[in-house]
């Protein structure tokens, strides 16, 4: 086996040849195979993320986080959107998650902090769950974490409407600004599952992100 | 040596097609046998359905006396039924019990939340719980039914009570229970209507075996709906706040 690198210093990558050449040459039927596999690795270098600060990292997962939720949130559903989102990560659907739980159980207006907090986790994560499979059994060819992701990043606009209905003690602005944001949630996750399930079957998958939605907003509102 | 080696690749080349069917086989058997129920393609064949088919599946529960229900879904029990209808009736607990909370001369009022857990716990495990075990009883006794239509008719009859959660947003105890008691007749009506056709094939006291678990179950449902959820009439505050530690308890 012969192993050939270049170290291209322009643009700080590593390219290199393999030649595989099994050793058994002894018999004439025996095929030699030569395969060249071209690498390419044209960004940091593999051993660096070990060695950064915590610091980089958390801000370059923070950078993603932001990106997806730009992705997600502005729907307008453009090919560049659609790719950032097959890089799907849980990062963000978790901090959206907990941001809700701890605002729904911290605010002062009720006498069961620790009972909401468990409702509203178990309520995200066991709910994506439920609705991404049912996506999946009505024949959509939806990949399962991509889907839990975008329907967590979602969630985000309900988060902000928790976060006003804290300052706000009027109930009709309360009620106003929480179908503003429900609203807008649910024509996001709309909007990325309503390409990827039969015609037929549109309105048996999206009714569950609907009432999902509803859900958390009705908490939002209430609590 | 040249002629030796070669019958040797050849042979090698015969094992390798049957190890891989070896594989095949040791894997179809796996996703089929006892592990089946548990992946995805198992349940897809009963999400066969479409939005009309849906809709026409709630009406013919509000008619029991034309049995049509069990004709339609013969052939293609749903699942999709069952669950989310139960799922909008976990929300509109949530909803309307809080909404029955309502006083409007307090400031900063304390909603109860520990419906949600205790609406989930019951509402799945009897539309879920209640048909296995009948189907269970069923099949010992002689009838052909399956599992899936069993959950199928018992989930859908579970969408009487999706007005009935809406009625009970009124605060007259007497017309609260009224409403419970239509809910009650009708499912129970429902439910015996379409299971006439295949309990009449067996004999009396068999029949009467499974009218009295439908009944039971249904009773015990409504009840526990009614007295868990939407007890208490909030006319007073002391009501309202024994009513509260009541809820809780359990809660806890």
């Amino acid at each position: 086996m012969e192993f050939e690198v270049q170290e291209n210093q322009a643009n700080n990558s590593i390219q290199g040849i393999i030649n595989l050449q099994p050793q058994v040459n002894q018999v004439n039927q025996v095929q030699v195979q030569q395969q060249e596999i071209q690498i390419k690795q044209t960004d940091i270098q593999v051993s660096s993320t070990l060695e950064e600060s915590v610091a980089v990292t958390l801000l370059r997962d923070l950078r993603q986080i932001g990106i997806k939720l730009r992705c997600v949130l502005v729907p307008t559903m453009s090919t560049d959107n659609a790719r950032e989102l097959r890089n799907w990560d849980l990062w963000g659907p978790l901090v959206f998650c907990l941001m809700l739980a701890l605002t729904l159980s911290l605010s002062g207006n009720n006498d069961d902090g620790p009972g909401i907090f468990a409702t509203i986790f178990v309520l995200i994560w066991v709910g994506s769950f439920v609705v991404t499979l049912n996506a999946q059994l009505l024949g959509g060819k939806v990949s399962f974490f991509q889907s839990v992701c975008v329907l967590g990043y979602c969630v985000f606009p309900i988060n902000l409407g928790a976060l006003f209905t804290l300052f706000f003690q009027f109930f009709y602005l309360k009620m106003f600004l929480v179908i503003g944001c429900f609203l807008w949630s649910t024509y996001s996750a709309v909007g990325f599952m309503k390409l990827l399930i039969p015609e037929q079957k549109r309105i048996l998958a999206l009714y569950p992100v609907i009432l999902f939605y509803l859900f958390l907003s009705w908490f939002a509102l209430i609590v | 040596m040249e002629i030796g080696v070669q019958k040797q690749t050849d042979e090698e080349k015969q094992a390798q097609p049957e190890q891989f069917n070896k594989l095949d086989d040791s894997g179809d058997k796996k996703q089929t046998g006892y592990c089946g129920f548990l992946t995805v393609e198992y349940y897809t064949p009963y999400f066969n359905v479409t939005e009309t088919d849906v809709i026409q599946r709630i009406k013919a529960t509000f008619l029991p006396f034309r049995p049509d229900f069990l004709n339609i879904t013969k052939e293609n029990p749903d699942l999709w039924g069952p669950i989310w209808i139960n799922a909008t009736l976990i929300f509109m607990i949530t909803a309307i019990a809080n909404l029955r909370q309502v006083d409007s001369e307090k400031e900063n009022q304390s909603f109860e939340v520990g419906y949600v857990p205790q609406a989930t716990a019951l509402l799945y495990i009897i539309a879920f719980g209640t048909p296995v075990i009948l189907a269970i009883v069923m099949k010992i006794l002689g009838v052909d039914l399956s599992f899936f239509q069993t959950i199928c008719l018992y989930g859908y009859s579970m969408s009487t009570l999706l007005p009935i959660t809406i009625l009970c947003y009124f605060q007259n105890e007497m017309f609260l229970w009224m409403i419970i008691a239509y809910g009650v007749g009708n499912s129970i009506l429902f439910l015996i209507f379409n299971l006439k056709e295949e309990l009449d094939k067996l004999q009396i006291q068999k029949k009467y075996i499974i009218i009295g678990i439908v009944v039971t179950m249904q009773l015990s449902l409504y009840l526990f709906y009614k007295l868990v959820f939407f007890s208490y009439v909030s006319e007073g505050k002391i009501e309202l706040s024994s009513a509260a530690q009541e809820e809780s308890q359990p809660g806890n």
